[in-house]
């Protein structure tokens, strides 16, 4: 019999944990209901959160912890809350705005990460805090996310596919950079705040104009 | 000390004769849940004794081939058990003829005769499930073949009981992202293959949403009941596979003693019940899938397949 090395218990967890977060980028891939669509985000966050706080603990680094916690706060409460504070006016819960048929999308997002494994598998890095499948997990998350924004026409949907990117870059960094320096972490969480007053006031102002979160008629002409 | 060849009469006897205890718990388990009091637990035996009684009504247009499907695919569910972990956590002699692909080879002839013999019957339910059942058959099909690579990576060989002694192994390979995709993925190819809720809604009456039931709807006396004793030692058979391959390879005798490989039955059943237990509970949570949506359901099995490939490729390669 032979097994493959041992690769470790922490492994095994935290890539889990990144298989984790990539598997929910594919829930909002398929996801109908826009609140669902946010609340997927809240979770992925979570993991996000989760990922962090493991390799603070595993790798002694407590700055990690105030990520993870900052983590909680901002991205698993504030920002799921604004977004359904923006959504409360409108009536649109479906969004049913899949460009093309669930498993193409599927199939399309497979490709995609396929193509984010590959191309860390030959960028050849090897990271002290994290395994290498992470990193791999983390560019096809932006991978996936890219995917979401093109595939899916709806505001709430677009955003929350810019937000989840921004959480694949943000485990891409636990990997390669988990001793980055703090202020730009927080630079990076700051950015993504001004990001959400962004969208927010496009939803709003979307829902306002068109009445409707769907994208599809922004190629009309409004005289 | 048991010798060897009876450890293996007693792996197929104990999914052979077991399994419809094993249907008859989970339908018990599946009223109760549901507020009825449920058939009694040894109702599969006597409704088999019951068809084994009638006699053989055969479609005009049917030739041999509906007569020989039956008896084809129950002697495969009569094989399959010869190949996998089931009593023991080591390969019996006739354990390595055939490796994991072959099993699956098996059970894909199995399920091809009946289909045959269905298409052949003339009839349009028994047509559609059938062609249904191989349509969907196809889908699924890339799921498992990407599970066969995953054992493939682990273990560097194709035998299930190298894939279940690396999870016993240690901690750290059972909970290998790659091993417990596979899992997750394996659980939704049972679910397809035996007919759960989100893909097909198992012993219903209307057949417009047959898949694999329909297919039986020809057969009388005792063809239908081996058609029926073998889904029902299918059913038992992907439970064992996921259960002691995949999810859960422990409780398995250790060595050939007596005490431990009859030790090892009534844990098998209790497994297989466990997980009929948590098909059922999805049973109740979720609606039935579209007929066309399904492929969302493969597509969902297939994304957890290649993502263990991917896992693993990326780390060990």
């Amino acid at each position: 019999m032979h097994p493959t090395p041992d690769p470790g218990t922490f492994s095994g967890i935290t890539e889990g944990l990144a298989a984790l977060i990539l598997l929910t980028e594919f829930a909002m891939l398929r996801s109908a209901m826009l609140r669902s669509q946010v609340r997927l985000y809240s979770f992925q966050s979570l993991v996000v959160a989760a990922l962090a706080s493991a390799v603070a603990a595993a790798r002694g680094i407590p700055d990690l912890f105030i990520l993870a916690g900052l983590t909680l706060v901002l991205k698993v409460i504030l920002i799921p809350g604004i977004i359904f504070r923006v959504m409360r006016g409108s009536k649109v819960d479906l969004a049913g705005s899949h460009r093309l048929n669930v498993a193409t999308m599927i199939f399309i997002g497979i490709s995609v990460s396929v193509f984010g494994f590959l191309a860390v598998e030959g960028l050849d890095i090897h990271s002290a805090t994290l395994p290498t499948p992470a990193l791999g997990t983390a560019v096809a998350v932006v991978l996936v996310s890219f995917v979401v924004i093109i595939l899916r026409g709806d505001v709430v949907s677009q955003a929350v596919g810019f937000f989840s990117l921004e959480n694949g870059v943000s485990v891409a960094s636990l990997v390669v950079a988990a001793g980055l320096p703090f202020i730009v972490e927080v630079a990076f969480l700051v950015d993504l705040l001004v990001a959400v007053v962004v969208f927010g006031v496009l939803m709003r102002v979307h829902h306002m104009k068109a009445d409707t979160l769907s994208t599809d008629v922004l190629d009309r002409l409004k005289g | 000390m048991l010798p060897a060849w009876l450890a293996q009469v007693l792996q197929v006897l104990t999914v052979a004769l077991g399994a419809p205890l094993v249907s008859g718990v989970i339908a018990k388990i599946e009223a109760r849940l549901q507020g009825r009091r449920g058939p009694r637990v040894l109702q599969p035996y006597y409704d088999l004794a019951k068809l084994f009684r009638k006699e053989t009504l055969m479609p005009e247009e049917s030739s041999w081939v509906f007569l020989a499907a039956p008896v084809v695919a129950f002697t495969c569910y009569l094989i399959v058990p010869l190949l996998i972990p089931e009593l023991t956590n080591f390969g019996l002699p006739l354990s390595y003829t055939a490796d994991i692909l072959g099993g699956a080879f098996i059970l894909a002839l199995a399920g091809f005769s009946v289909s045959l013999a269905a298409a052949e019957t003339g009839a349009p339910y028994a047509q559609l499930g059938s062609s249904r059942a191989m349509t969907f058959g196809a889908l699924i099909e890339p799921s498992i073949l990407f599970i066969t690579f995953v054992v493939g990576i682990v273990t560097s060989t194709d035998l299930p009981f190298v894939e279940a002694a690396a999870a016993r192994s240690s901690l750290s390979q059972a909970i290998l992202p790659a091993h417990l995709l596979a899992a997750i993925a394996f659980f939704l190819v049972v679910i397809s293959d035996t007919g759960r809720i989100p893909v097909e809604t198992h012993a219903s009456t209307t057949e417009l949403g047959m898949i694999d039931e329909g297919r039986t709807l020809e057969w009388s006396g005792p063809p239908f009941a081996l058609l029926k004793w073998g889904s029902n030692m299918k059913q038992v058979i992907l439970y064992v596979i996921l259960l002691d391959v995949f999810a859960a390879p422990w409780g398995l005798a250790g060595s050939l003693a007596a005490g431990s490989v009859l030790l090892a039955i009534p844990i098998l059943l209790g497994k297989a019940v466990g997980v009929g237990a948590v098909l059922t509970l999805s049973d109740n949570t979720f609606s039935k899938l579209r007929l066309f949506k399904l492929t969302e359901f493969m597509a969902a099995a297939f994304l957890l397949a290649v993502l263990a490939i991917l896992t693993l490729y990326v780390g060990y390669a």
